[in-house]
């Protein structure tokens, strides 16, 4: 029913979204509302997991508070993305603005060798990247995303409108098993260290230990429930991109959302599937 | 080497070459289901290495 295809950045996940060479795809929240606002046919069904984006700074550098950061360079993957809204966040509760650090736009996969060649001072990015930083030896978490913003919300699930109104059964398909694998993951180590395997060798192409690192250490580092989109957490990321000038004004929650997908998740059950039963 | 032995040379490396790449690059799984009625196609559903 579907076929995943890995991609090294959103801005070309967005370009295949517009040409339908994609039909669904994730993208960060904040871009996918810009995306809507610019009139590009696609709506959020669901998210894509919560937390699991972090800061980091070089392990023997001198940042060791936010205040640190005045004058330094941060490695953001877009302007567009939640990790920048974040930066803003950290800042202004540190009495700070974004005017003094400068934030640059890179492809989160080379933002670790960045930090580790001191080309930037810090990155913030999804996992495994802050991970694979921490790994390296050169990397250390300065703060996680859920320090400056609970329930934080990262990678959502967007669907392009002519999809949704023609097959909405093969939607429901692949939001019930995201939602599914989701349960799955959140049931405990052990499923968690089984998927770093194998989406590590078939998926994501990176090394599992990384992705055990980064799905384990500790275990609510990126958690998946509850994944349904709802108003408040939008209606927050609406609110901060208003305020760094990504939106011209409001949109409304159901201009962006299409939530019918995510009722029909809440009755849903885990993936029966043990490790070492396969 | 003679003429012929150059061109039946040349053209089993460019049929060895081409048959590499298309084992090897090309994708056949989105090319097949390109080729389905929209009804019956598989969702390609992009994703980067980020949680």
């Amino acid at each position: 029913m579907f076929l995943p295809k890995l991609f090294q950045g959103f801005p070309e996940i967005k370009e295949a979204l517009i040409a339908n060479r994609m039909q669904a795809g994730f993208l960060g929240a904040p871009m996918a509302i810009a995306l809507r606002s610019q009139g590009v046919p696609i709506k959020i069904v669901y998210l894509g997991h919560r937390y699991g984006s972090a800061f980091v700074v070089s392990k023997d550098g001198p940042i060791h508070t936010v205040r640190d950061l005045a004058g330094k360079t941060i490695a953001v993957a877009s302007r567009f993305s939640d990790e920048r809204l974040i930066v803003g966040r950290a800042l202004r509760a540190n009495s700070m603005s974004e005017s003094e650090v400068k934030m640059v736009e890179m492809a989160p996969p080379d933002m670790a060798s960045a930090l580790s060649s001191h080309a930037v001072d810090a990155f913030v990015t999804g996992e495994p990247f802050p991970s694979q930083a921490e790994l390296g030896g050169y990397g250390r978490v300065l703060f996680f995303a859920r320090e400056y913003w609970p329930d934080y919300i990262s990678c959502v699930l967007v669907v392009r409108d002519d999809v949704i109104e023609r097959r909405p059964e093969a939607v429901q398909m692949l939001v019930d098993g995201i939602a599914r694998s989701g349960l799955w993951l959140d049931e405990g180590k052990a499923h968690r260290e089984y998927a770093a395997e194998f989406v590590g060798r078939y998926y994501y192409q990176q090394p599992p230990r990384i992705l055990r690192w980064a799905l384990t250490h500790p275990m609510d580092r990126v958690t998946y429930t509850p994944l349904s989109p709802t108003r408040p957490d939008f209606d927050l990321i609406v609110d901060l991109m208003v305020q760094a000038k990504l939106l011209d004004q409001r949109l409304e929650f159901e201009d962006y959302v299409d939530p019918r997908f995510a009722e029909h998740t809440t009755t849903l059950r885990s993936w029966q599937f043990e490790p070492g039963n396969d | 080497m003679t003429i012929k032995k150059l061109v039946v040379t040349m053209s089993v490396w460019i049929a060895a070459i081409t048959g590499l790449h298309l084992w090897l690059n090309f994708d056949w799984e989105s090319f097949l289901n390109d080729s389905r009625p929209e009804a019956e196609r598989k969702l390609n559903v992009a994703y980067i290495p980020v949680t």
